[in-house]
C-alpha cells in the first residue's frame, strides 16, 4: 500500500517537474507602419521556461498575405527565440488584424496551441470618395461631387485630374479643412452609355506621384441588356501609379 | 442541508461548463475574433446563382489562387492590388446589380474586407459576402 502511494506521489511529481512550457512576451503587438511602408514586420519573442524541450508542429497565418518565419525547430529549456510575421500591406488602409496559430507538442492543450495576434493601423495617403460616379442614360447631366482628403501626415498640398474624355468635365475646388478637396464631375451628355477613368493625382512625391482612379460612367438604362461599359484606361499603367 | 444543496449546486455548474471550457481550449485558434457578418450581408451558392447575369461575383483571393481556379466570370478585386484592379471591376458594375464577393473559405476574412471597401469607398448597395466561399462553391459545383 504504501509503496503504490509513494509510486503515484512520485508519478505526480515526475509528470508536473518535466513540464513543457513556452513563455510567449506578448501575444497581441501593435504596429503602426509609416505612410508608404510595404510591410509590418511583428516580432514575437518566445521562451522555454519550463524543462523539456518544445518542439514547433506547426505555424501557420491567417492570410496570404502574411507569412511566418520561426528560427528553430526545437526550443531547449532555457532558450529563447521569436517567430517573425510579416504581413505585406499591398493596398490595404485602416485597422488590420492577422492571426498567427502556433502548435507545439506541449501537452498542456492551452500551451500547446497559442494564437498569436498581429494588429497594424495603415495610414491611407488620400482617401478619394466614392470611387465611382454614375449617371442613368436619359437622367439630367447634372454634376456630382467626390471628396478627397489627405491623411495628416501626408506632405502633398495639391490635386489635379485627368479625364480621358471629353465627354465628362472636372473641377478641383478646395475643401472645408486643409488636405481636402472636392472635385465637381460633370458629363456633356447622358443619352449614351460611356464611361471614362479620371486620375486623382497628388504632389506628393515628386517623382512617381500618388494617384487613384475613379470611374465615371454613364450606365446602361434599367432594363436594358447587361453590358459592361467600356472605359479606356486611364493611364499606360491601367490606372493608378505608386 | 442547505449547504449541502448549494455546494451541489456549485458541482452541478461546475460540471456544465467543463465542456465549454474544453471546446474553447481545443477551438481556440478557430475563434473569429471579428464581428460576425450580418446575416443580411451574406448570401449562399444557391441563392448566388439563382441571380444569374444580375449578379458579378468577385474574387477577393490572392492574384495566384485567382489564376488557378475561379467561379466563372469572376473578376479579381483583393486589397493587395486594390488600387489597380478596383478600377479595372467598376466599369462591369451598374446600378441594380448584386455583387457577391468570395475568398478561399468560411474562415477567411478577405471577402468580408473587400465587401467592406466596395459599400464604403465605391459607395456600392447591394454587395453580398458569399457563405463558405470558393470551397463551398466547389462543393455545390460537384
Amino acid at each position: 500500500m504504501k509503496t503504490s502511494i509513494l509510486t503515484l506521489t512520485l508519478s505526480i511529481f515526475l509528470c508536473v517537474a518535466a513540464r513543457a512550457e513556452l513563455k510567449w512576451e506578448q501575444n497581441v503587438i501593435d504596429l503602426h507602419p509609416a505612410l508608404g511602408d510595404k510591410t509590418a514586420v511583428a516580432h514575437f519573442k518566445y521562451q522555454n521556461t519550463g524543462t523539456t524541450p518544445v518542439h514547433f508542429k506547426s505555424v501557420r497565418a491567417s492570410c496570404g498575405c502574411t507569412t511566418t518565419q520561426s528560427q528553430k525547430e526545437v526550443v531547449n529549456p532555457g532558450e529563447k527565440g521569436e517567430i517573425v510575421a510579416t504581413f505585406n500591406i499591398g493596398d490595404r488602409t485602416g485597422q488590420q488584424m492577422k492571426t498567427v496559430s502556433v502548435q507545439t507538442d506541449d501537452p498542456n492543450p492551452s500551451q500547446a496551441n497559442i494564437v498569436l495576434t498581429l494588429k497594424a493601423t495603415i495610414p491611407q495617403a488620400l482617401e478619394v470618395k466614392p470611387a465611382v460616379l454614375y449617371w442613368q442614360s436619359g437622367e439630367e447631366p447634372k454634376p456630382k461631387k467626390i471628396s478627397v482628403k489627405a491623411s495628416k501626415d501626408f506632405p502633398g498640398k495639391n490635386i489635379t485630374v485627368k479625364s480621358n474624355s471629353l465627354n465628362f468635365e472636372s473641377k478641383v475646388e478646395p475643401g472645408s479643412g486643409s488636405g481636402e478637396w472636392t472635385i465637381e464631375v460633370m458629363p456633356k451628355d447622358t443619352t449614351h452609355p460611356m464611361g471614362s477613368a479620371l486620375v486623382v493625382q497628388s504632389d506628393y512625391p515628386k517623382e512617381g506621384p500618388k494617384s487613384f482612379s475613379v470611374t465615371v460612367q454613364i450606365t446602361n438604362p434599367p432594363g436594358a441588356p447587361a453590358a459592361p461599359v467600356a472605359i479606356p484606361s486611364a493611364s499606360p499603367a491601367g490606372g493608378v501609379k505608386h | 442541508m442547505k449547504f449541502r444543496a448549494v455546494r451541489e449546486g456549485l458541482l452541478l455548474v461546475a460540471l456544465a461548463c467543463l465542456p465549454a471550457v474544453g471546446e474553447g481550449v481545443y477551438f481556440r485558434d478557430k475563434i473569429s475574433w471579428q464581428s460576425p457578418i450580418p446575416a443580411s450581408e451574406l448570401v449562399t451558392v444557391d441563392q448566388a446563382r439563382s441571380w444569374g447575369d444580375g449578379a458579378i461575383w468577385v474574387d477577393a483571393r490572392p492574384d495566384e489562387e485567382f489564376a488557378r481556379e475561379h467561379v466563372p466570370g469572376a473578376v479579381s478585386l483583393n486589397e493587395d492590388h486594390w488600387n489597380e484592379l478596383l478600377p479595372q471591376f467598376l466599369p462591369n458594375w451598374s446600378p441594380g446589380k448584386k455583387v457577391v464577393v468570395y475568398c478561399s473559405a468560411e474562415s477567411c476574412n478577405a471577402a468580408r474586407d473587400v465587401a467592406k471597401r466596395l459599400r464604403d469607398e465605391a459607395q456600392l448597395t447591394d454587395v453580398f459576402v458569399l457563405q463558405g466561399g470558393w470551397e463551398e462553391w466547389l462543393k455545390k459545383k460537384k
